[in-house]
């Protein structure tokens, strides 16, 4: 049986995903998270809203209907991935 | 050496009271990061155990002289100690309680904390009715025999064996010894003041295991 990631492993791995896309589509970063889609809205809802990932819009397509949107890693998101190691080491040494 | 630390007792005192709130204001500072971006209860729960340590040495060493009743000062201060306790112990429990995966809105202010801070009333209001420490004492020892045993027991289970773990069962043993130095100091050396000065070495070292921790396990690499 596989273990159940938690919350601070889930925003590590959604943030990767991103990361080592540049940039990535919704649909694709929903496959790449392994998230059920009401947890990938609310995880996506979360780094939104910390700052951690932001929505861009590609405005080089003509037509509405060929408007890209990606996620694209801040620097707020790629600090945080810098520091999970300490954050992870942090919590596993003080049993937290 | 002993006899000059007996005859400066006053400002052991507040060297002492300076130490321990030095170290408890490092340690929240030096957390706020790992807080801010993970948003970890455990972390929150972890510094709110040494916010509380810090505020209760404030108001028993630095602010008594300007507040009047000296049981007023000392009750404040058993309250925010022990439920400083209460928050160091559930920073190892709380995923038995509550939903990793779940924001918290608060910390300080939610239905299972405040069974903390009622916990801590009735501590503390028993000591006040008896005119005692003993149930400060107690809780105390009660509480540093189960942390202890919970940071070994997690230590144990731990495959990878971190470090700090050991470290942090060690300083609960530390804390044990220190209470029950307190209570004896109390019960029968009528408040010796070496054994109340070895309280307050192993009282230091103790949050200076923590600091050490923090500063260990916070830093760049």
């Amino acid at each position: 049986m596989t273990r159940k990631r938690e919350r601070l492993e889930v925003i590590k791995d959604v943030l990767e995903s991103v990361r080592a896309n540049r940039k990535i589509k919704p649909t694709r970063l929903l496959y790449a998270s392994n998230l059920s889609p009401q947890m990938f809205k609310e995880y996506i809802n979360e780094l939104i809203e910390k700052e951690f990932i932001k929505l861009e819009i590609d405005d080089d397509k003509k037509s509405a209907k060929q408007e890209k949107r990606f996620f694209v890693l801040t620097k707020k998101g790629f600090e945080f991935l810098q520091e999970y190691k300490i954050i992870e080491g942090f919590v596993q040494n003080f049993g937290l | 050496m002993i006899e000059l630390l007996l005859e400066n007792k006053e400002l052991i005192k507040i060297l002492y009271a300076l130490a321990i709130m030095f170290i408890c204001a490092f340690i929240v500072l030096k957390t706020d990061r790992l807080f801010q971006l993970s948003l970890h209860k455990g972390i929150r729960y972890f510094r709110n155990a040494f916010f509380f340590y810090g505020v209760g040495f404030f108001i028993r060493y630095i602010l008594s002289p300007y507040l009047p009743n000296y049981f007023f000062i000392f009750s404040l201060f058993e309250f925010f100690l022990v439920t400083a306790g209460f928050f160091l112990l559930y920073s190892l429990l709380w995923k038995n309680f509550e939903d990793p995966n779940k924001k918290s809105v608060s910390s300080l202010f939610n239905p299972k904390i405040f069974i903390f801070y009622l916990m801590s009333a009735v501590i503390v209001l028993l000591d006040y009715f008896w005119q005692t420490y003993y149930f400060l004492f107690l809780s105390q020892i009660i509480i540093f025999v189960i942390v202890g045993a919970i940071s070994y027991s997690k230590y144990l289970q731990d495959k990878v064996k971190h470090k700090f773990m050991k470290q942090y069962s060690f300083a609960m043993v530390l804390s044990l010894s220190a209470w029950v130095l307190n209570a004896l100091a109390s019960l029968w050396f009528s408040w010796n003041s070496l054994v109340i000065i070895i309280v307050y070495l192993l009282n230091v070292i103790i949050f200076l295991l923590f600091l050490y921790g923090v500063l260990k396990f916070t830093r760049q690499r």
